[in-house]
């Protein structure tokens, strides 16, 4: 397990290292100055634009702006957004929470739907529940996700009037927010409409998040669905029936576990689609979150924010990536010896 | 068509018909590549089959429900929207720009893909390792972010978008090229026509790419279905097409505001969306499928 963390951590190093190189030589792909797209002050006179060169290290050669560049990173200053002029840190850090809520609600939904009705199906392989299930995921990760928020909006916000159409949570409720995670903060809250509070926040999560996991959860169940399979012709699993085992002790002692392992293997890669598939839904659904912000900042050509937007929204995906990549090993003593790339 | 046995003759089919054999068994395959065929078509001959131009605004005709609503009219079979556009022709129009400029995207992306893809499987050691976790990096950033950094560096338009995506798209085909190429490269065969003395390339073009050809192609399928999410995706947001054009995603962004007033020309366009998704994605499981099963026989 040592080794396997030594390894995680390298990789880890080595992506952050390629990432902000990325997020560094963008600064010279946008238009404009170089100097003014990393640091996004546009209205800075010739002093401050002296100073900033020197913090920046402009006079050194690429390498050693890099640096300088790197280490305004680690320091927490990301530049300020060209359009608004405030703290781009400050921004990311009001608006993450928001997405990380939203996607991991919407990722809990997709696996705890998608990986039950993927076994379903294997189960029944080659019936027609098989079939109906196939077809529905089909059409599942086909449908575009603006076109499913806005028929679930039409069809849940006005015209069954059961949820509300957009927003993270009714205006009434004036909540604190030291965390920026909306449900930590109702509960750690003193309002005395703690209750109802976190109610409109459970209704206004439910169809952006729902909309969100449609996609990934279709994936799940084909993930789900070929693992049970192959884990099914397996020869244990003959075993555990020549031992005269009843059907549901084979699947619920032995093929579930061992087909869970493969699917945890595969279900973080999902994550990085999942993202995506929520920037377009906070845009739909008004969510307050990083995806809309920074989808915004294109419209204003606020390149600093985008920059800085790559950079954390992909940092925060490989963490997913790294995590579920633990879980895995955790669960699985045969992958930590699986030699990184070696596939 | 009837394969009969007539004369004592072994018959070995080519991996492609092979495969074609074994994917045209599946009826719902079969109804998938006829769409997609029918897609194609409509792509390459909308400008003639098309009732009315699709830029062409009669205000007269505005906000025409479809022909089988009580208000409609026959000669828009599909409605019109808040500027008396034909929705059939402007869906039709937009064949050629959401389908067919997928089409052309993914093969433009296949192409340097593969190419980039076999000469790095060819690579070893330092230079190898680093593409790996290169790629790894690239694949790890959600696609339609990495395009929306892409069209803010170029800026907003279609062909901006069109480069996008054929960037976005490149990565996945060299991944999986490079796999398949280190994959058979470990045969036997290989082995034999090495021993044979032909070059890395010879052995590239004549042994290594008829056999993994079919997993390029799969792979492309599914491309092409990413890629006309992420066109439409980009024009529903307003930095692929600009709004005049009538590609599907900004259609739908240009329906948004009436949703509530005249539905369909939100419900269409999306349709158009899906059916065109669903019979791409119906075709690529259908040739993953014949792998699979080629593969057992």
């Amino acid at each position: 397990m040592f080794i396997f963390t030594l390894r995680k951590l390298n990789l880890f190093l080595f992506t952050m290292l390629l990432l902000t190189i990325l997020s560094f030589s963008l600064s010279f792909l946008f238009p404009g100055e170089q100097l003014i797209n990393i640091s996004g002050q546009i209205n800075a006179t010739e002093q401050e634009l002296a100073i900033l060169a020197t913090s920046y290290n402009q006079e050194g050669n690429i390498f050693e702006q890099y640096l300088a560049y790197v280490f305004h990173i680690f320091s927490g200053d990301l530049g300020v957004s060209m359009s608004s002029q405030t703290d781009i840190a400050g921004e990311i850090v009001r608006l993450l929470p928001a997405t990380i809520e939203l996607s991991m609600f919407a990722f809990v939904i997709a696996t705890v739907i998608g990986v039950p009705i993927g076994f379903v199906a294997a189960i029944n392989h080659n019936k027609v529940t098989d079939n109906v299930i196939l077809a529905v995921a089909m059409i599942g990760y086909s449908v575009p996700v603006f076109w499913l928020g806005l028929l679930a909006i039409l069809t849940f916000s006005i015209q069954l009037g059961w949820l509300p159409s957009g927003g993270q949570i009714s205006l009434l409720y004036e909540i604190e927010r030291p965390t920026g995670f909306m449900f930590i903060d109702i509960l750690v809250s003193e309002s005395p409409h703690k209750w109802q509070a976190l109610q409109n926040a459970y209704a206004h999560i439910i169809l952006p998040a729902f909309v969100i996991a449609a996609a990934p959860a279709t994936v799940f169940i084909r993930l789900a669905r070929s693992a049970m399979l192959s884990v099914l012709e397996t020869s244990y699993i003959r075993a555990t029936r020549a031992k005269g085992l009843s059907f549901i002790q084979i699947i619920f002692r032995h093929a579930i576990r061992n087909a869970l392992i493969k699917v945890i293997q595969h279900i973080g890669l999902q994550f990085a689609n999942l993202v995506t598939l929520a920037m377009i839904t906070e845009v739909i659904f008004n969510w307050p979150g990083i995806g809309r912000w920074l989808i915004e900042s294109i419209y204003q050509r606020d390149y600093t924010a985008i920059q800085s937007g790559l950079l954390v929204l992909s940092t925060f995906i490989f963490i997913v990536h790294i995590i579920t990549d633990y879980t895995y090993a955790a669960l699985n003593p045969l992958a930590r010896g699986a030699k990184y790339g070696s596939r | 068509m009837a394969r009969d046995k007539i004369y004592q003759e072994e018959e070995f089919p080519s991996p492609l018909i092979q495969l074609w054999i074994i994917f045209r068994q599946t009826p719902s395959i079969m109804i998938g590549l006829g769409a997609f065929i029918f897609l194609v078509i409509l792509a390459i001959f909308s400008p003639i089959l098309a009732p009315h131009s699709s830029v062409e605004s009669n205000v007269a005709m505005a906000m025409l429900p479809p022909a089988w609503d009580d208000a409609g009219n026959i000669s828009y079979l599909l409605g019109t929207d808040d500027l008396g556009r034909d929705m059939l022709s402007r869906l039709m129009h937009g064949t050629s720009l959401t389908f067919g400029l997928s089409f052309i995207v993914v093969i433009i992306a296949t192409v340097i893909g593969v190419f980039i893809g076999s000469l790095s499987a060819l690579t070893r050691g330092v230079k190898s390792s680093f593409l790996n976790h290169f790629l790894d990096v690239i694949l790890s950033i959600p696609s339609l972010l990495l395009a929306i950094v892409i069209v803010a560096i170029l800026g907003p338009g279609l062909s901006n978008t069109l480069w996008a995506v054929i960037m976005v798209l490149i990565p996945q085909f060299i991944h999986i090229t490079r796999n398949a190429v280190k994959e058979e490269f470990a045969k036997d065969y290989v082995l034999a026509s090495k021993l044979d003395g032909a070059s890395s390339l010879r052995i590239l073009h004549y042994s290594v790419m008829p056999n993994i050809i079919e997993k390029i192609v799969s792979q492309a399928t599914f491309a092409q279905s990413a890629a006309i999410l992420d066109i439409a995706a980009l024009g529903f947001l307003g930095l692929g097409a600009p709004i005049p054009l009538p590609e599907w995603g900004a259609m739908l962004a240009s329906g948004f505001d009436l949703f509530y007033i005249a539905p369909w020309t939100v419900y269409l366009p999306g349709l158009a969306i899906l059916f065109a998704v669903v019979a791409t994605n119906l075709v690529g499981e259908g040739l993953r499928h014949a792998i699979k099963l080629r593969k057992f026989s």
